[in-house]
């Protein structure tokens, strides 16, 4: 079994598992557990609407702080909306995610994917460098938010190679493209990479319990 | 020569299921030429190492066109030295005794190589010539070349 | 063709001039796949090449392999190259049988010692020597024997490259291929199933033109053929950088000629020369016909899923796995949650009791 039948084949099966099974524990765990009577009247209803206010407002930078953290939070959609171009709108990914769920939809040219890739793995790596030296952030930061990091930059990396047939030959290039994307599979569910999950949940759930306390949030 | 470096730009190159490989050879073929009006080294181009997507060999002839120059010979099956519309591009196609096509290559030159006659040949000539002379051939012995 | 002869003086002594010999050079080299300013050196070179002995052993096989050779699309230049060797044994296309076509084979490797080039078509089933035998020696055997002595061996075809289809799963004779059982004599793979004939040609005329075997890729095969893959050198692909792709092998997108990547194309991981090369006197090659690549000239192609899956989708099994890994997740999740909740229950309750 070459390297690629690996990456193809076992090796993209097991890390799927892993990633389908560790996101549902961590999600059907995470909002059961939380389910203790709140025994006060409430202040406000609609705990539904105030929850997806939250989702929205949270969503914006908080303008105490606007300034500050423009470049932070803008640099982050940017590359956000990047990674997702790249791996949504590549033929040969929809190609896969045909394969998964039995639907596709248009791709792009390849040229705008490779843009999109380049300009999200250029962020990244200057948000890393941010991220290691300005001294609040260094505080913050554990190993967790470094591994995460570097396994989304690494497929960004690995695709671009392949896509551009540097470094490697082909087939050795796409397998290592793909196992990092497992590689990335496999950490989603125990680390930082699980907020792509959890963060509208929970902004949901703390807008709905600021509503129902009449904090205005 | 002015007119034709620029009349080979001229060529509108129709893109359908092409392969991308026209323009860049026919870059290649004027830079090739204007080495050789420049007094230049000559540039073989073999057309059997491009990938070209059907149809566009036969539209490469086209876009060459044919010139002054044509000339045939025999030797293991039939080729025939065409020179193109670009005076100095010819187009050789060498086939078997079959009439297969073997190879085809497109050479850059003032003249092509394989039209002039080859000293191996000339000397066989040589002592062939001299073995139907009777007697007064000596001063021409075939070792003197 | 004297054994003693160089290539040079029997083609002059067969009435060939030298501009019928320049063109079979350039031809030999463009066969070769290499650039037309090396004709000068490939015309001193087989001027004066001396005619090698070959041995072609066939083995586990469907004779594919000859039967692209024999067709090879080049018959006076491949024609030549054959009177330029001296094939001393090969089954199916030799005169002699029984005992004197095995005597001829033994005889070439006696007065041919170390300098004759072995060819092999087939894998070698290692299962039952029985499975496959010739003269009553099973081919692992004679295959140890005709390679002691070899100058090189040339495996040609996939099965003799790779183990090819006998060896795909689930293996019933343990094939294997030549590279498996030779390890010290150099070994040149033509692989392919079959190889493009005019790929064995131009093997056979580099060594017979250099007297040495080509530059190898990491699977011994010749990088002038094999360097590059089908992909890189695919006239479809302007397409695959557009992002057009037919869907079935009868739309409009097919009609139009677009990559075929969509309906399994094996191109971008399979390397040979099918796309400049082309098949059946370089009309065409199966991307130029509308079909896919199926990457015959890779290892294991017939067990890599089906040609028809894109090479991006995976090769899992079933998506029920998938399905039976989100119930487990699903339960262990909600099980935990109960768990937890029931432990804060009673713990809350012998909190009030104690109090
Ligand atoms: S048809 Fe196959 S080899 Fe050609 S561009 Fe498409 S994927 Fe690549």
């Amino acid at each position: 079994m070459t390297l690629l039948d690996f990456a193809r084949g076992p090796g993209l099966q097991w890390s799927l598992i892993i990633l389908i099974a560790g996101v549902l524990w961590r999600l059907g765990g995470t909002i059961l557990l939380n389910a203790r009577k709140d025994l006060s009247r409430p202040r406000h209803k609609g705990t539904l609407t105030d929850g997806l206010k939250v989702i929205a407002t949270r969503s914006l930078p908080a303008h105490q702080f606007e300034k500050r953290i423009r470049f932070q939070h803008f640099s982050g959609y940017a590359w956000h909306i990047a990674l997702f171009i790249s791996v949504l709108f590549f033929a040969p990914h929809i190609f896969f995610f045909e394969s998964l769920l039995g639907f596709g939809w248009p791709g792009l040219p390849n040229g705008i994917i490779l843009a999109t890739a380049a300009i999200a793995v250029a962020i990244l790596i200057a948000l890393l460098i941010r991220r290691a030296s300005h001294p609040v952030q260094r505080l913050i930061s554990n190993a967790d938010d470094y591994i995460s990091i570097l396994l989304v930059i690494a497929p960004l990396v690995t695709g671009i190679l392949a896509f551009a047939h540097v470094g490697a030959r082909y087939p050795t290039l796409l397998a290592v493209h793909l196992l990092s994307v497992e590689a990335m599979f496999v950490w989603f569910p125990f680390g930082k990479l699980m907020h792509a999950a959890l963060t509208f949940p929970s902004r949901f759930q703390a807008g709905a319990s600021y509503g129902r306390k009449g904090v205005r949030a | 020569m002015v007119n034709i470096m620029s009349a080979l730009e001229g060529i509108a190159v129709r893109v359908e299921a092409a392969s991308g490989n026209i323009t860049p050879l026919l870059h290649e073929i004027r830079h090739a030429l204007r080495r050789v009006a420049q007094g230049g080294e000559g540039t073989t181009i073999d057309l059997g190492s491009l990938p070209l997507a059907p149809g566009e060999e036969k539209r490469i002839e086209d876009l060459l066109g044919q010139g002054e120059v044509r000339a045939e010979l025999n030797a293991l099956g039939p080729t025939v030295v065409q020179e193109t519309r670009y005076p100095g591009v010819w187009y050789i196609t060498h086939r078997n005794t079959e009439q297969e096509v073997v190879a085809r290559f497109i050479e850059v030159t003032r003249m092509p190589e394989l039209l002039l006659a080859q000293s191996e040949d000339m000397r066989r000539a040589v002592s062939e010539l001299d073995s139907k002379l009777p007697g007064g051939n000596r001063d021409v012995g075939h070792d003197d070349h | 063709m004297r054994k003693d002869q160089s290539l040079g003086e029997y083609l002059f002594s067969q009435g060939v001039s030298r501009r019928g010999f320049l063109k079979f050079c350039s031809a030999t080299a463009s066969l070769m796949a290499l650039p037309p300013s090396m004709v000068g050196r490939v015309a001193a070179a087989l001027e004066s090449a001396r005619r090698p002995s070959v041995i072609w052993l066939s083995f586990q096989e469907c004779t594919g392999c000859t039967e692209s050779l024999t067709r090879s699309h080049a018959p006076t230049v491949e024609s030549l190259i054959f009177d330029a060797i001296s094939l001393d044994y090969h089954h199916t296309l030799q005169a002699a049988a029984g005992f004197a076509a095995e005597e001829a084979r033994e005889a070439a490797m006696r007065e041919n010692a170390g300098k004759y080039l072995l060819v092999v078509d087939g894998s070698i089933p290692i299962g039952n020597p029985a499975y496959s035998t010739i003269a009553g020696i099973s081919n692992l055997d004679m295959l140890k024997e005709s390679a002691a002595n070899a100058a090189a061996i040339i495996a040609v075809g996939t099965c003799a490259s790779f183990g090819g289809i006998p060896h795909a799963n689930p293996n019933p004779t343990g094939a294997v291929s030549v590279s498996d059982i030779i390890k010290d004599k150099p070994i040149i793979n033509v692989s392919g199933c079959p190889p493009i004939p005019v790929v064995i040609t131009g093997v056979l005329a580099h060594f017979l033109t250099f007297g040495s075997i080509p530059d190898l890729d990491e699977l011994g095969r010749p990088k002038a053929f094999f360097g590059q893959s089908i992909h890189d050198r695919c006239y479809r692909r302007p397409f695959y950088e557009r992002g057009q792709f037919a869907k079935t092998f009868d739309d409009e997108g097919a009609r139009l000629g677009w990559c075929l990547y969509e309906l399994g194309c094996k191109g971008p991981t399979t390397y040979n020369a099918c796309a400049t090369l082309k098949w059946n006197e370089g009309t065409s090659f199966p991307i130029g016909s509308g079909h896919g690549c199926i990457g015959c000239s890779e290892p294991d192609f017939w067990d890599k899923g089906s040609f028809y899956r894109p090479i991006s989708a995976g090769l899992w099994g079933s998506r029920e796995a998938l399905l039976g890994a989100a119930a487990a997740g699903a339960a262990i999740g909600i099980g935990s949650a109960l768990a937890a909740r029931s432990r804060k229950k009673k713990a809350v309750a012998e909190e009030a009791k104690s109090s």
